[in-house]
């Protein structure tokens, strides 16, 4: 074999691979805190949050309470991010008392034991809270991914966003697994 | 009216129609392709309206990975029934959500909308598309595609089509209808001036008129310039057809004058030359009585002056006569018929023999044809003619006279020739004149009338006289007379 014959392999062969890659197309598939950490911060685009003088309303705040899921994904997601114009600040917590400043509380399924306690105490703060915990949104959290078949959704409990005084676009809702008005379980 | 007026009306109307057939063509068109292009933009408009709804209505769907959240959202697209097929694309141009009218969805490759654009357009033969960014605080989320066919449009030109049709069909039944009309206000008096000219040109009736049109524009003037020109034709010609008359009755008046002196003068040198010989038979008579009385008793000069006054008195009485013969051939009428020539040459030599006088001559007679005329005055003629050869040859000892005819295309000239004295060309035109003599009488003997008495005559037939000759080379007298088919 020439050498040009040999690189010509090489090419059609690279050609290949490329195209099997791009036919494939779907790009690096996220893994579920990749898409967890940028619907958390989504979230933020349709909601409206009661102001409270604890807080700053000119940025965005997103916290997680208790053991990270995300790591350094949360931290790449939320890098320079805005919403609305606002920036976007996060930091971790390890208890709902530091969580005053927060306007997104992402709950880890680390607390699952004290939901009962944090989601009441978050919701008085004008937080909307978020969790991948089951029943979360049974406790009265506004917000709880389910992931089915390899695909994150979510469910929203109007009934505590609401009474928290936070307001959820109708567009957020149309686009929800579930949507409960009660803290009994969804529809 | 007559095909002209039909033919000049049929072309005004063809103008008008074909006119008003392009303006309405061209309005038409404009109008229609105005519409078109309003109808393009309003579809891009309305597309867009689309577009927008779909793009804030599948934010989230596209944020949340819900598909089927942007499909409901491009369900509501049924509404619209032009819209043949909507996608929606992710921001990686994966396709997300499709919508197709009849079922069926063409995969196709992700919009490419230019950076700074957040819309697009791009029309085909037979559709529409308009992409558009879907944007969501700021970031781009995705895009999306609707595909509207132009069915619409087409059903729009082709009924701007057929309207225009109908218009034209209406516009130009009106137009014709409308000019069938009006057109007869120039048409009308084009054909009256056109008729009134070729009646002038063919009956040269210059009396007639156009009828006069009252609206006091150009045709106006045409037709009244027509007239003008009609009546100062008609001015002329009458004033030509006096003149005319007027020349008619000068002409007629001259010649009756001219008639009425030439018969006096006729009548007076008849009556002068009848007047004359009174006088000279009693010079004849008491000159002859005085010889016999006393012819013993004079002496040798008083005989010759009593025989010269006789002999004057004799060439007087010939003179007369001559002079009588000549005035009463302007009044004698032409009795015509065939005159054989031969035989009228050969009448004359005998009435010329005595002339002749012993002499030795040598004649020469040609063929001669029959001429028409009268035969009591060609005989002079010739008569004349040969006594003169004969006179002008005595002093040859061998005196030749030829007599000829030629025919001439029209007419018959007949000669007489002679070897004689001959005479001056120079002096030509003198010698058919009255007492017109080119010789001494005292040299050959002559009243000086024969000559102007054959001019006479052959003038009377119609025809002509001349001579060639020259001096001591003889002469050669010729005259004319119109022949059968001339005549």
């Amino acid at each position: 074999m020439t050498r040009s014959a040999l690189r010509r392999l090489a090419a059609a062969t690279a050609l290949t691979v490329i195209c099997t890659f791009t036919a494939d197309a779907q790009p690096a598939p996220r893994s579920e805190y990749e898409i967890k950490a940028a619907y958390l911060f989504t979230f933020g685009k349709f909601v409206d949050w009661p102001p409270r003088p604890a807080r700053d309303e000119s940025a965005v705040t997103i916290c997680v309470l208790g053991a990270d899921p995300f790591g350094p994904v949360l931290d790449a997601t939320l890098a320079g991010a805005t919403i609305r114009g606002r920036k976007v600040s996060w930091r971790r917590l390890t208890g709902p008392e530091d969580a005053a400043g927060c306007h997104i509380v992402f709950v880890s399924a680390s607390e699952e034991r004290r939901v009962s306690t944090i989601v009441p105490a978050l919701n008085q703060l004008g937080a909307l809270t978020v969790s991948d915990m089951p029943q979360f949104a049974s406790h009265g959290g506004m917000i709880q991914f389910v992931t089915a078949a390899s695909r994150v959704r979510f469910e929203i409990n109007l009934l505590s966003a609401r009474e928290a005084g936070l307001t959820v676009s109708s567009e957020l809702l149309r686009v929800a697994s579930a949507v409960r008005n009660g803290a009994g379980p969804g529809e | 009216m007559s095909e002209r007026h039909g033919s000049i009306s049929r072309r005004l109307t063809w103008m008008n129609m074909l006119v008003s057939g392009i303006a309405l063509l061209i309005a038409g068109v404009a109008f229609a392709a105005y519409d078109l292009a309003t109808f393009r933009s309003a579809t891009v408009r309305e597309l867009s309206t689309e577009a927008r709804m779909v793009a804030s209505n599948s934010v989230t769907a596209l944020l949340f990975n819900e598909p089927r959240a942007a499909e409901d959202t491009l369900a509501a697209l049924r509404a619209s029934p032009e819209v043949m097929l909507a996608h929606i694309y992710t921001a990686d141009g994966r396709l997300f959500a499709a919508y197709a009218r009849d079922g069926a969805a063409s995969p196709s490759a992700p919009p490419a909308i230019p950076a700074g654009a957040n819309e697009i357009s791009s029309f085909n033969a037979t559709s529409v598309d308009l992409s558009r960014q879907i944007v969501s605080d700021g970031a781009p989320v995705g895009t999306v595609r609707i595909r509207a066919d132009l069915q619409a449009m087409y059903d729009r030109l082709r009924s701007y089509a057929l309207i225009v049709a109908a218009v034209l069909v209406v516009s130009l039944a009106g137009a014709l209808l409308v000019s069938r009309v009006s057109q007869r206000a120039i048409s009308r008096p084009l054909a009256e001036v056109a008729a009134v000219a070729r009646q002038v040109s063919q009956e040269k009736d210059y009396g007639v008129r156009a009828p006069t049109v009252g609206t006091g524009d150009e045709l106006a003037v045409l037709v009244d310039s027509f007239n003008a020109m009609l009546a100062e034709i008609q001015l002329r010609d009458r004033s030509l057809q006096q003149a005319h008359a007027e020349l008619e009755v000068r002409v007629r008046e001259r010649t009756e004058e001219l008639h009425a002196s030439n018969k006096e003068l006729e009548a007076f040198s008849y009556s002068v030359s009848h007047d004359l010989r009174a006088p000279l038979r009693h010079i004849t008579g008491f000159a002859t009585l005085l010889e016999q009385r006393s012819g013993a008793l004079l002496d040798a000069d008083g005989s010759r002056y009593l025989r010269t006054i006789t002999e004057a008195a004799a060439r007087m009485a010939t003179l007369i006569d001559d002079l009588l013969a000549f005035s009463r051939m302007g009044r004698a009428s032409l009795s015509k018929s065939r005159v054989d020539l031969a035989q009228l040459v050969r009448d004359a030599r005998t009435e010329v023999s005595a002339d002749v006088n012993g002499r030795r001559i040598d004649w020469e007679v040609h063929d001669l044809p029959s001429v028409e005329g009268d035969p009591a005055l060609l005989r002079p003629v010739m008569v004349n003619l040969l006594s003169n050869a004969i006179k002008y040859t005595s002093t040859r000892d061998e005196a030749r006279i030829e007599v000829g005819a030629e025919a001439n295309p029209g007419e018959v000239v007949v000669f007489v020739r002679d070897n004689g004295v001959g005479f001056d060309m120079a002096y030509a035109h003198k010698l058919f004149g009255v007492f017109q003599r080119l010789h001494r009488a005292d040299e050959f003997s002559g009243t000086g009338i024969g000559l102007a008495n054959v001019r006479r005559i052959v003038q009377r037939h119609g025809g002509r006289t001349w001579a060639e000759g020259a001096v001591g080379r003889g002469a050669t007298f010729y005259f004319s007379l119109p022949s059968q088919g001339a005549a």
